[in-house]
């Protein structure tokens, strides 16, 4: 036994990291990547795929700053790409070499962040809205007022989750603003609003899949995915799309300036473009994924789910959250921190 | 019976208050244990019993590499940590007092003081910069980054050990005749024995847990158990982590008792 784990260490330690052929090492946030996904990318290539974990966009960018990290992929939020491309960290995509580059849903062809997606392709995307349980209340849910002005049914038993860049940029909208607005009369009010309506929550906490379910919580500011889960669990639950408006986020991938394995990433950002491909991502973390005709092969509780395919008239509120200025993170962190205490 | 000191468990309440820490400390361990063998995909809602997550986890690739990677990293960091620690509790205890002792015992136990945050982002960027220069990504930076850290739980126990050594079995095997080397091999070391052994353990177990120094110093493909499961959090968690998290205690409790008994004995 001894001897056995000795020579396993020693090889371990050993072998340089793999710059062979047939390798491809992925920076991914954790629990995201399907399993099946990447198996049928070996069967199809012969390049296998290391998944590493991070669990914060921070995280991610401050080891690839570092350098000599050996990755090759990384899936950055919609936010954290222009970081990514401004520092250098991410090189631009030769499109001739991606030839399901066309497949990319045209909403998402022509991004903000990534003007004619020549820096990442969509890997998964959703939305920050309201999971209501329609047997206590039956009013509007596409609304943000059932939080920032609860309802009388929902009083101390709605959940506001704790994230700050949502939860604010949602207050601001709902008094008229832009997200990562300056405006100080803008940011008061929606100060005041956060403030005023806090008494009437029961929480600011995760975990909104499993109380939503079990009934703890009869309502909470919630994310698409989970809240599609929550439904599965509990049928009462729906999900609200606030129509003054609502954050969404969408993780791309790119490949890192120092990728070592240029062409086997040139493979798999070309694989995962396949609608039946993508498909596999969704089934596994639950979320929509950007490719058009995707939807086909979607399992069954999905391609229905409202809260996966976004109901058209509801589809305009939806606003991408940009890079706030250094200034504008400011105002948010201290309306955040006054709403904490 | 003259005189009876100051005893803290005389006082009223000492027993329900103890047990009320007790519950509490414990308490969310053992839930976690609980739904570690829930039927369910929920962590909070008991839908009844079963081993699937164990099994789920037990057949689960990246658990697989995790687990494998975590042992290796921990047994080697053990064996250097505890090398290095031996004998610099034998450089501590076993000479005349001399200038700067106090010294030397603050750079041995610096990583206890350090916060690990600073430790782990001075490695990375240390460590990225060799990366770059060698060429060499291997999982050598965490087995030495593991062992640097662990020096001091293996450190402490051997030099308490040391301490409580009686001396004079030394300078009577010096006595003897026994050359320096001799001492070492047939007094010194036999004697000390249960205390690098709890020093190993010690060590080995404070590398299998440790998360901040580890998801900083990692190169691609090098998670280990606690990192995977930190990577886990941002979805929804399910009982596969709770169940990976019961068997990584159950490894931590079978290697404290190991090193609880070993120190005992020396009594």
């Amino acid at each position: 036994m001894r001897k056995l784990l000795l020579a396993t260490a020693i090889g371990l330690v050993a072998a340089p990291m793999a710059q062979a052929e047939g390798v491809l090492q992925l920076f991914n946030w954790g629990n995201y990547t399907s399993p099946e996904l990447l198996a049928k990318f070996e069967a199809e290539t012969g390049i296998k795929v290391t998944v590493t974990d991070y669990d914060s966009n921070d995280t991610a960018l401050a080891k690839i700053e570092a350098g000599g990290h050996g990755f090759d992929l990384v899936v950055p939020s919609a936010n954290y790409i222009p970081i990514f491309r401004d520092k250098g960290l991410i090189q631009e995509l030769d499109l001739s070499r991606l030839a399901n580059h066309g497949n990319i849903a045209p909403e998402w062809q022509n991004v903000d962040w990534d003007p004619g997606r020549k820096f990442s392709v969509p890997w998964q995307w959703g939305s920050t809205g309201i999971a209501v349980n329609t047997s206590v209340y039956k009013g509007d849910v596409n609304t943000s007022a059932v939080f920032l002005e609860v309802p009388e049914e929902l009083k101390g038993k709605i959940n506001v989750v704790p994230e700050m860049n949502d939860i604010v940029n949602l207050a601001i909208m709902y008094v008229g603003g832009s997200p990562c607005t300056e405006d100080t009369e803008v940011l008061k009010k929606a100060r005041d609003a956060l403030l005023a309506a806090k008494p009437d929550w029961i929480a600011m906490d995760y975990g909104a899949t499993e109380r939503l379910s079990n009934n703890d919580w009869a309502a909470s500011v919630n994310w698409n995915g989970s809240t599609m889960r929550a439904r599965l669990a509990n049928p009462d639950v729906v999900y609200g799309y606030p129509k003054e408006g609502y954050p969404l986020f969408m993780d791309s991938v790119s490949i890192l300036s120092d990728a070592q394995n240029v062409d086997e990433a040139y493979k798999f950002l070309d694989f995962i473009m396949v609608p039946e491909n993508a498909a596999m991502i969704s089934a596994f973390a639950r979320y929509a994924n950007g490719i058009a005709g995707s939807d086909a092969f979607m399992p069954e509780d999905m391609k229905t789910a409202p809260e996966v395919v976004t109901p058209e008239e509801h589809k305009a509120a939806g606003v991408f959250l940009p890079t706030c200025s250094a200034k504008a993170q400011e105002y948010l962190t201290a309306i955040w921190t006054e709403l904490q205490k | 019976m003259a005189r009876r000191g100051f005893a803290i468990a005389d006082l009223p309440g000492f027993a329900a208050v103890a047990g009320g820490a007790f519950v509490i400390l414990y308490l969310p361990i053992a839930t976690l244990a609980v739904y570690s063998f829930n039927a369910g995909e929920s962590i909070a809602l008991w839908q009844g019993f079963s081993l699937r997550w164990y099994e789920a986890a037990w057949r689960n690739e990246a658990v697989q590499d995790a687990t494998v990677r975590s042992l290796v990293v921990a047994s080697l960091a053990a064996l250097i940590s505890t090398l290095v620690a031996t004998a610099a509790a034998l450089g501590t205890t076993r000479t005349r007092p001399y200038r700067g002792q106090t010294g030397v015992y603050m750079l041995i136990n610096q990583p206890l003081m350090v916060p690990e945050i600073v430790t782990a982002v001075a490695l990375m960027i240390f460590f990225a910069a060799i990366k770059k220069a060698t060429g060499y990504m291997g999982l050598g930076y965490l087995v030495l980054a593991h062992s640097a850290f662990c020096i001091p739980f293996a450190y402490l126990p051997i030099r308490a050990r040391l301490e409580g050594m009686d001396l004079m079995l030394e300078t009577a095997a010096a006595d003897l005749y026994a050359g320096r080397w001799q001492t070492f091999r047939r007094v010194t070391l036999p004697l000390l024995a249960p205390g690098i052994a709890a020093g190993a353990m010690l060590a080995f177990v404070i590398s299998l847990d440790d998360v901040i120094i580890t998801e900083f110093v990692k190169s691609a493909g090098q998670d280990t158990l606690p990192t995977y499961m930190l990577g886990q959090m941002r979805r929804q968690l399910t009982p596969e982590v709770n169940a990976i998290s019961t068997a990584l205690l159950a490894l931590t409790i079978v290697l404290l008792t190991a090193f609880f008994l070993l120190n005992r004995k020396r009594g």
